[in-house]
């Protein structure tokens, strides 16, 4: 289990999503870009033209390199192109949470962690 | 229960004997004590993921109504505000915190959310043309946010509880399947060695004895044959002397009662 | 007088904008509109106006495809009309652009504030607010070159003369910027349709004077009341008021002096019509209390947005009854960008399954 220095610090959510998302989110405040020089932004506008390999560093980063996120955010269709990922991602920090995006309404068989449930309960 | 080759390598004494029933007594407690944290722990588990399940349907609704929303201010503003929103966003209003709590000595983690004063770094957005609904869209945002939040705490709960109650129950099973039948057949074994032991003693003292019956018999033949050549010899001393010769065969008699 | 020569140089276009005015979808097409189920159903109920434009959307496409092309269709006709121009019309139709330059020109001052590569920004930028030399400002790297190089030779160049420094782009927030543009513009265009030789005393002069007046107060009223709480100062806010209108000057005077929504109110209190909106909005809980109408569940009343759009919709309308004037153009793109606006809204009610709020768009005919 992580430690209690390790989520202490985790103050800020991430997000991986199309254009509206972000921008939604952005405007509820969760924008965050640390200072220059190196100016991390916190959030990952997807669109058609992002490459896979692009929304895997992007949520590599997120989940693993930056300590100070304690929710990534990640719209589901997103979270489809890069599924093996999210799917084998089993640490509890930072938490993964697939959100339903403006185009792409909300499907409750394909969010991992709900599948787990599924699996746990046999249903 | 497995063959008997599944015990431990003890000695078959008495004293390992006490050892093992006291492990055995100390693994049954140990078993219903994990069991019931284990069913503490999955009524927990599976009211988080009920409430996983409905957050999470509820979630598509809150979020559907946040974009509709944000399709207000495209409609009042007349136009995409995306970018100049990425590009504005400078430092994180709507931050988390994390907080523990408690569940049957498992420390659950819980976010809460809460805003930071001062810095909006929206607050002119939609100046001229679509201000007011710029506002109202961050304010829904911002309670679809807080909502997601929620969810987040309960689906790293989920996560958490998931593999403590994976390792509880692993423990729970491997006494139960392992430690338990391994110590009770180590019992067995114990109890069956002492068992053939006593039986071998008990054969032996009665062949000693069988021995000892045999020698007195003989002893007694012997003793008998002298005292009839004796009396054979001085027939009227001898009266005197038969009531110590019957004592004497009472009190041999009397021993072999002890004995068996 | 203006009827005896109008049509030598204008007929044509006249014919082709009432024409086009002839398209707009009508009451009853919105009410097939919100029938229906799908998006695909919605395209279905386009087609007949929107026809080829839609064809090469996918099924169910997103709200913003169907958005992005319905505003092609817009896009085209105007071109259209744009090319056929001539004389004053074709200067008034370049006039009608520079409102959208503005917006494309602060977004690209955006992205080269924060060093990002204008290039893709090209994308983003309304199509008509396209001009020549849009693609140079993206050769500028910082903000001192974009403004002496490349902002001169653009034909919002005037408006930034005189009321803005290359420091003010980079230290004034980007919405200010905008504003001070945007007033500016307004500033000029009604200078343009009132002075010019070949509109003075036309019904063109008339009538966009009473659209352009409307639109100045409306900015000046929803720039007082987006500015509480924010750290526009009194001073700065008062800049950004245009310098005509019904409410000028005593008007913006009092808009200028006001803290609160109550004091917007009766700044406004002289014009019958704003008075009007104010006190219905009043009444449906108004904008002056945030958070008393959000969260999707504001259904009660039309927001002070609404009635303006509603407003601008029938001085848009009202257009059409005169002849012989430019201001037709206007009042059709205004028009045609509401209706774009509409189907939008209407789609994403659909998308998002909010049937209730459906009923929010503004339909004229």
């Amino acid at each position: 289990m992580t430690s209690q220095q390790d989520y202490k610090d985790r103050q800020f959510l991430a997000v991986i999503g199309d254009e509206d998302s972000v921008t939604g989110l952005l405007l509820a405040g969760i924008g965050h870009v640390t200072a220059p020089p190196d100016a991390q932004k916190n959030f990952l506008v997807v669109d058609n033209k992002t490459d896979n390999a692009a929304i895997e560093s992007a949520f590599e980063r997120f989940t693993t390199e930056r300590k100070d996120i304690g929710i990534v955010l990640i719209n589901q269709h997103i979270a489809d192109r890069i599924r093996h990922r999210v799917d084998t991602y089993t640490a509890a920090f930072p938490t993964i949470l697939e959100i339903p995006s403006k185009d792409h309404p909300y499907d409750p068989e394909k969010d991992s962690v709900l599948r787990r449930v599924r699996r746990l309960f046999g249903e | 229960m497995s063959g008997a080759a599944d015990r431990e390598a003890v000695f078959p004494t008495r004293q390992s004997l006490g050892l093992m029933k006291a492990k055995l007594k100390g693994a049954e407690t140990g078993h219903s004590l994990l069991k019931r944290k284990s069913e503490a722990l999955t009524k927990r588990f599976r009211e988080i993921t009920r409430r996983i399940d409905e957050a999470k349907r509820k979630m598509g609704r809150v979020m559907q109504i946040a974009s509709l929303s944000l399709a207000e201010v495209t409609y009042a503003v007349g136009g995409n505000i995306g970018y100049q929103i990425q590009e504005s966003a400078k430092a994180a209003r709507f931050r988390i915190r994390a907080k523990q709590e408690n569940v049957s000595g498992v420390l659950l983690p819980t976010f809460e959310a809460y805003t930071t004063e001062g810095n909006n770094d929206f607050a002119m957005t939609g100046l001229g043309k679509g201000g007011q609904q710029v506002q109202r869209c961050r304010e829904t945002y911002a309670r679809a946010v807080e909502a997601l939040v929620e969810l987040a705490s309960l689906q790293t709960a989920f996560v958490i509880l998931d593999e403590v109650i994976k390792v509880v129950n692993r423990r729970v099973n491997a006494i139960e399947h392992v430690i338990i039948p391994r110590t009770e057949n180590t019992i067995k074994y114990i109890n069956s060695e002492l068992d053939e032991l006593d039986r071998e003693e008990f054969y032996r003292l009665k062949k000693v004895a069988n021995k000892k019956q045999r020698d007195n018999a003989a002893q007694d033949a012997e003793m008998k044959a002298r005292k009839e050549a004796q009396g054979a010899m001085d027939e009227k001393d001898q009266v005197a002397d038969d009531g110590p010769s019957d004592i004497l065969g009472a009190a041999a008699a009397e021993d072999e009662d002890v004995i068996f | 007088m203006e009827g005896l020569l109008f049509n030598v140089n204008n007929g044509y276009i006249e014919g082709i904008v009432r024409g086009y005015r002839n398209s707009l979808l009508t009451g009853a097409n919105y009410t097939n509109m919100i029938q229906c189920e799908t998006i695909d159903d919605l395209k279905l109920q386009l087609g007949p106006a929107y026809g080829d434009f839609l064809a090469s959307l996918p099924p169910n496409p997103s709200t913003s495809s169907l958005a992005a092309k319905t505003t092609d269709k817009l896009v085209s006709e105007f071109r259209y009309v744009r090319a056929n121009a001539v004389g004053s019309l074709a200067k008034f139709m370049d006039y009608l652009t520079y409102g959208y330059m503005i917006d494309n020109v602060a977004l690209l001052i955006t992205g080269t504030l924060h060093e990002r590569d204008t290039r893709e920004l090209l994308d983003r930028c309304h199509p008509l607010g396209w001009f020549e030399t849009m693609p140079v400002l993206c050769v500028a790297t910082n903000i001192e070159e974009l403004y002496n190089s490349v902002l001169i030779e653009t034909p919002l160049a005037p408006y930034f003369k005189g009321s803005l420094s290359h420091q003010d782009l980079d230290e004034l927030n980007i919405e200010i910027v905008r504003n001070t543009l945007y007033k500016n513009y307004l500033e000029d265009f009604y200078n343009f349709v009132n002075t010019h030789p070949d509109m003075v005393g036309t019904p063109t002069a008339e009538v966009m004077s009473e659209i352009l007046e409307f639109e100045a107060d409306r900015r000046a009223i929803n720039i007082t009341l987006n500015s509480f709480g924010t750290e526009l100062s009194k001073a700065d806010r008062k800049k950004l008021y245009p310098s005509f209108g019904l409410l000028y000057p005593e008007g913006t005077l009092m808009l200028s002096r006001a803290d609160d929504f109550e004091g917007v109110r009766l700044a406004v209190e002289g014009v019958q019509d704003y008075k009007s909106f104010f006190e219905a909005a009043g009444l449906g809980g108004g904008p002056g209390g945030p958070g008393n109408m959000a969260g999707g569940t504001g259904s009660e009343g039309k927001s002070l947005e609404d009635m303006f759009y509603q407003k601008e919709m029938e001085i848009s309308k009202g257009a059409f009854t005169r002849q012989f004037t430019f201001a037709i153009v206007y009042a059709w793109v205004k028009l045609r960008e509401q209706e774009i606006r509409n189907i939008t809204w209407i789609a994403e009610c659909i998308a998002q399954n909010q049937k209730e709020r459906i009923g929010n768009y503004i339909s004229v005919f």
